[in-house]
């Protein structure tokens, strides 16, 4: 599939497909699991966009939300679970500590940015943010699977950023 | 189990000092606490006497740490704060340690929960605990070098990035 260009409509239903059916794997940290819990549960309910909720290991998984703060110590954790996911994933980072250490920016344990570990696809800001934040995050996650070319996200390289587009 | 009042600070005070004499080298009542800097020499020997005097009976420790005062020309100072469960009164211990090589007693042959704390305290201040079994690393990673609670542990973010507010202390200098 990596080696062949695909025609547009076997790349759109693809693509369609993979974005509506995110199995997540819940890697909570810290205070922010409990906004991604509350994202999944009956009020917030990410099930209407696709997302299923939480994956039993990483090798069912498609999409990682890490969720809380990263230390140090806790890294090689994040990276074997996050090899251990099958391709295609995707992975948000959510919240300030994951995102670059947050009110941790100066300590000795925190890692500053969970993206100097893992690839990382939507950002969700925010102290912890609000589960509407991260349905907003999930929204621009699959705007933005919904434009991938799948040969380009295998052979390595990085997709060229494009403006987010409604489908 | 008995129901016994709680000891005063000023008891608990009178008893130490009664008991040990000038190793209580000061002794004050802080938040309802009876706080006492001690010796480092009779420090263990107080802390068997908190433990097993019946009127004392601190049979649980609440927390072991230490406090860097290496800017303020001192050493380092491990407390040690210690409580009855049966009596409900707190006792609070302090002793004072070197500076470039600071050493102490351990207590974790009176209390077993001070074990971890020493640790703990071990790797993030750089104390010695004499007489400790196992005093290795706890909580941080095996390759961490440093002592990340000691004032003169450099962090790398502020070296890059001074620290836009306050600097710490500045207020209670002036």
């Amino acid at each position: 599939m990596d080696q062949v260009d695909m025609p547009q409509p076997v790349k759109f239903i693809l693509n369609w497909g993979r974005r509506y059916s995110l199995w997540v794997m819940n890697f909570g940290l810290a205070c922010c699991a409990i906004e991604l819990i509350a994202t999944s549960t009956s009020k917030h309910d990410f099930i209407r966009l696709g997302v299923i909720p939480f994956a039993h290991g990483p090798r069912q998984a498609d999409l990682l939300v890490v969720a809380g703060t990263l230390t140090d110590k806790m890294a090689p954790a994040l990276k074997r679970v996050y090899d251990q996911i099958p391709d295609p994933k995707y992975v948000i980072s959510f919240g300030s500590c994951s995102n670059c250490g947050g009110p941790y920016w100066d300590s000795y344990s925190v890692t500053k940015g969970v993206d100097q570990i893992v690839p990382v696809d939507v950002y969700v800001p925010g102290c912890p943010p609000r589960p509407e934040a991260l349905l907003h995050g999930i929204i621009r996650l699959q705007e933005k699977i919904a434009k991938e070319d799948i040969r380009e996200k295998w052979s390595g390289q990085l997709v060229k950023p494009e403006p987010a587009q409604t489908y | 189990m008995s129901s016994q009042s709680p000891l005063r600070p000023t008891e608990i005070i009178t008893r130490l000092r009664a008991r040990f004499g000038q190793d209580v080298v000061q002794a004050d009542e802080v938040h309802g606490h009876a706080v006492l800097t001690v010796t480092p020499e009779r420090y263990h020997a107080m802390c068997v006497f908190l433990r097993d005097d019946r009127d004392l009976d601190c049979d649980y420790i609440d927390f072991l740490t230490a406090v860097d005062f290496t800017p303020k020309g001192r050493g380092f100072e491990v407390v040690t704060h210690v409580y009855s469960t049966r009596r409900n009164h707190h006792a609070r211990l302090k002793v004072e340690c070197d500076a470039e090589h600071p050493r102490c007693a351990t207590v974790s042959d009176v209390w077993p929960g001070a074990n971890w704390f020493e640790r703990e305290t071990a790797e993030l201040f750089g104390i010695e605990f004499e007489g400790h079994p196992h005093l290795v690393k706890l909580v941080l990673p095996e390759q961490f070098e440093g002592h990340p609670l000691r004032k003169d542990f450099a962090l790398m973010s502020r070296e890059a990035k001074p620290w836009p507010g306050a600097v710490e202390g500045e207020e209670i200098d002036e």
